[in-house]
């Protein structure tokens, strides 16, 4: 299945078109044309309710747009969701309650029929921190805990095209900090294409190369700030003047995406 | 949260001990009243009982390995029926309603008339008796199966569909083990219910088992051997019923769920309106089909198995049609002077108990183990037990009725008294509100859905339960109506009593089905909306 795959190892996301009306007349995303280049992280940046999920749903092949259309490596969602060459880790971590940590991250292994391979599973639970916890139902884990499950799950197939939905939104502090270290050394290697959802700027800068601000609802791309920093970015780098003025500039073009909307409108 | 505490997967040592002393003080009252009332002939004490089973052993051993196999065996096809119409109901969303209501409706046949008329179309054998205890169980793991099967975040199956995989994947993957708890809550409550099915079968003209001992015992007044065959049926029940749990705790990583009842139908205003009209009349056509086609199929002769033009000829086109319905007329009369009071009384006590046991929490925990072992026992395998100790007249009848809504209307009100929201309660007692405050706004609120849900599987159960002893023993009503046209080859009168009997018990059925959804509509609104 995998040498004669259509998707390239990195592909790139082209949005012509895409506008989502859901039924009952919730205008979500306005007609929205974007190109994510293969191999980037791209962070999606904008206030809950914007249509952030909804366009990585949309991306995901989960939903269909309204009009418009997606092209991931140049084919329709259809076929990388065919080739089982994409992971989402949803916003809501969605663990099987019968599953234990293990269980629920092998589960994807065997949905992207892959061979089981205990060996990555239990790599990449050390790598989220849960090491000791691998029998461990979700129903006795805290909130964050979880969300580092659904993140492991989404690596195991070792996907080309990672879609991100707040991974962190309930992960710790420090926690948080040091998966936004360690993650990138996965996918960095594989060159995966990346498209991650946060509400933290400084998160979206270590992260990514690229952050797109959206307007509140319908959603439009409001500012688009390329990230220049070394990839992959060394340690500490969170302490630099470099990291600093980037976080500072997203900030204010967070702030002046916003003001170009009229405030209360959307709400 | 709190139920999975209180239903827990494994119930504490204490717990165990209060319902071993709640067993222990009702043998031992029991006991002490038989002495009391010796002489009566009414009441057997435990020991009269032991010594009854041990010699006869041999006749009630051979008695009860044939009824174990035909509940067995009805158990499985049963449950295996159950199964095929959940798949079929998942497989074809739009049909899910009219196959909802056809399993009601064949749900809702009265046992002791389908008993005999099973016994014609099946000549001698074990036939009749497993088939009515497959009826007695399916619906009861359908209902809970047909929920078990969609009870999963909308998130899990987009996890599936993110790796590219479709519906075969989500029914392994998430559906199937998604149901299984509520598959065991069905199968719990199936085991008794078997056993029950078996019997009443057995009662109406079988040559071997339990029923036909029964039968022969109560003919005979032979307390003794009543009493002997009645504790053998419960403690079968009980076993089965704590075997299944056990079983339950050992695959599940939850509790199983309590409430087995489908939610009401959910929409509103005029779409809702044409909908209950398209879909009863989709399912009373599918039913007539099924009727006339299986009838038709194995060619079965017009005497005894009535096609529904005979049964329409019988009520309306007949020359005696008049006086037909007027006989259906006044046993229904005569059934529901008894039927509607204890239904009532049932429902008013187990509510009442659950109510009061949640004030009084001191006295509950013991109370609550033996009500839940109490809820396995067949209770229509005990109606002679009750027209002996309350006699023939209405009051045994109103009781057993009034019992057999009881307990699952007590069991399901405790346990939505515990589903009130823990921070409702918390705010609540931050105002220093006292235990009615609480009961008033939020606990018994919070006990409505449980409430209706217990309150609409009891119309076939009561109406099950006033059959039977009208036909083993009153002498009045529908039942016995129906004992006399199979005992006299009415089979005009039979197949008409069925059809009145189903479909009245559906109507009261959908009856208190509209009543809860008024009900929710104003006190459970979020329930109403999923
Ligand atoms: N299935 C749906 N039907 C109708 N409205 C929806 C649906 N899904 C999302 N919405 C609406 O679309 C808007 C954007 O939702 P979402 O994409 O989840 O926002 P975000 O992820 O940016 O917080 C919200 O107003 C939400 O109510
Ligand atoms: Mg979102």
């Amino acid at each position: 299945m995998g040498a004669d795959a259509e998707i390239p190892t990195s592909p790139g996301i082209v949005c012509r078109g895409v506008s989502k009306v859901f039924p009952g007349g919730v205008e979500v995303l306005r007609p929205l044309d974007v190109t994510l280049e293969g191999g980037q992280t791209t962070a999606l940046v904008g206030p809950s309710g914007c249509g952030k999920s909804t366009l990585l749903r949309l991306i995901a092949g989960l939903e269909a747009p309204t009009a418009g259309e997606i092209l991931i490596g140049g084919a329709p969602p259809s076929v990388i969701l065919r080739e089982a060459a994409l992971a989402v880790a949803f916003q809501d971590p969605s663990l099987l309650p019968w599953r234990t940590v293990r269980g629920n991250i092998e589960l994807a292994l065997k949905l992207a029929r892959k061979p089981p391979d205990p060996r990555k599973v239990d790599d990449l639970i050390r790598l989220v921190g849960l090491e000791g916890f691998a029998d461990t139902r979700p129903a006795a884990l805290s909130g964050g805990m979880r969300q580092r499950v659904a993140i492991a799950r989404s690596m195991v197939t070792e996907p080309r095209l990672l879609l991100l939905d707040e991974p962190f939104g309930a992960v710790d502090e420090l926690t948080r900090r040091q998966l936004a270290e360690d993650l990138p050394r996965i996918w960095e290697p594989r060159r995966t294409t990346t498209v991650l959802v946060t509400h933290s700027v400084s998160e979206a800068v270590m992260l990514s190369d690229r952050i797109l601000v959206l307007s509140p609802r319908p959603a439009k791309i409001v500012e688009d700030i390329p990230v220049d920093l070394p990839r992959p970015r060394p340690a500490g780098i969170d302490s630099t003047p470099a990291f600093r003025a980037a976080v500072q500039e997203v900030s204010a073009g967070l702030a002046r995406g916003m003001a170009s909307t009229t405030p209360l409108a959307a709400q | 949260m709190s139920a999975a505490a209180d239903h827990g997967v494994a119930p504490t040592t204490a717990r165990r001990f209060t319902g071993l002393l709640g067993v222990v003080s009702l043998v031992v009252g029991w006991e002490l009243a038989a002495r009391a009332l010796e002489g009566a002939f009414i009441l057997a004490a435990p020991s009269d009982v032991a010594v009854w089973i041990v010699q006869n052993a041999g006749l009630l051993g051979r008695a009860f390995r044939v009824t174990l196999g035909n509940a067995a065996a009805g158990f499985v096809a049963g449950n295996l029926a159950a199964v095929m119409l959940a798949a079929l109901a998942l497989a074809w969303p739009r049909g899910e309603r009219v196959i909802a209501g056809l399993a009601l409706l064949i749900f809702c046949l009265p046992l002791v008339a389908t008993g005999p008329i099973l016994r014609v179309l099946y000549g001698p054998g074990p036939g009749p008796q497993i088939t009515l205890a497959a009826l007695a169980v399916y619906y009861t793991t359908f209902v809970p199966l047909l929920v078990g099967l969609r009870a999963a975040p909308s998130s899990w199956f987009d996890l599936v569909r993110s790796y590219g995989r479709g519906a075969m994947a989500e029914l392994v993957h998430i559906r199937a083990a998604a149901a299984l708890p509520y598959l065991f809550a069905g199968l719990q409550i199936a085991a008794p219910a078997a056993f029950l099915g078996a019997m009443v079968g057995e009662f109406t003209g079988a040559e071997r088992g339990m029923g036909v001992l029964t039968i022969r015992a109560t003919r005979a007044l032979d307390v003794d051997a009543i009493w002997a065959l009645a504790t053998v049926a419960a403690a079968a029940s009980m076993a089965v019923y704590a075997a299944v749990g056990v079983i339950a705790r050992a695959v599940l990583t939850e509790p199983p769920p309590v409430i087995l009842s489908p939610p009401p139908m959910p929409r509103t205003g005029g779409a809702r309106g044409r909908a209950i009209v398209l879909t009863t009349a989709a399912v009373l056509g599918f039913a007539l089909l099924l009727w006339w086609g299986a009838m038709e199929l194995f060619d079965l002769n017009r005497f005894f198995a009535k096609r529904p033009d005979d049964v329409w000829a019988a009520l309306v086109t007949a020359p005696d049609a008049a006086e037909t319905r007027a006989t259906l007329a006044q046993a229904l009369r005569e059934t529901s002077v008894y039927l509607l009071p204890g239904f009532a009384a049932g429902l008013a006590l187990g509510t009442g108990m659950a109510v009061a046991l949640t004030l009084l929490p001191a006295i509950g925990a013991g109370a609550t183990a033996v009500a839940v072992a109490l809820r396995s026992v067949p209770i229509v395998t005990t109606a002679p037990l009750v027209v002996l100790l309350l006699g023939r007249g209405a009051v045994g009848t109103i009781v057993l009725v009034a019992v057999m809504v009881f307990f699952p209307t007590f069991v399901a009100c405790l346990h939505g008294l515990r589903q009130a929201p823990g921070q409702v309660i918390d705010v609540l007692d931050s105002y220093a509100a006292g235990p009615i405050a609480r009961l008033w706004h939020v606990q018994l609120p919070a006990m409505l859905p449980a409430f209706f849900a217990a309150a609409r599987m009891s119309v076939p159960a009561s109406v099950l339960a006033v059959t039977v002893v009208e036909w083993l023993a009153t002498g009045r009503g529908i039942g016995s109506l129906m004992a006399l046209s199979a005992s006299l080859s009415d089979y005009d009168m039979l197949w008409s009593s069925v059809v009145i009997v189903a479909l009245l018990s559906v109507a009261g059925y959908a009856g208190v089905g509209a009543v809860e959804r008024r009900v929710l509509s104003v006190y459970a609104a979020e329930q109403m909306t999923r």
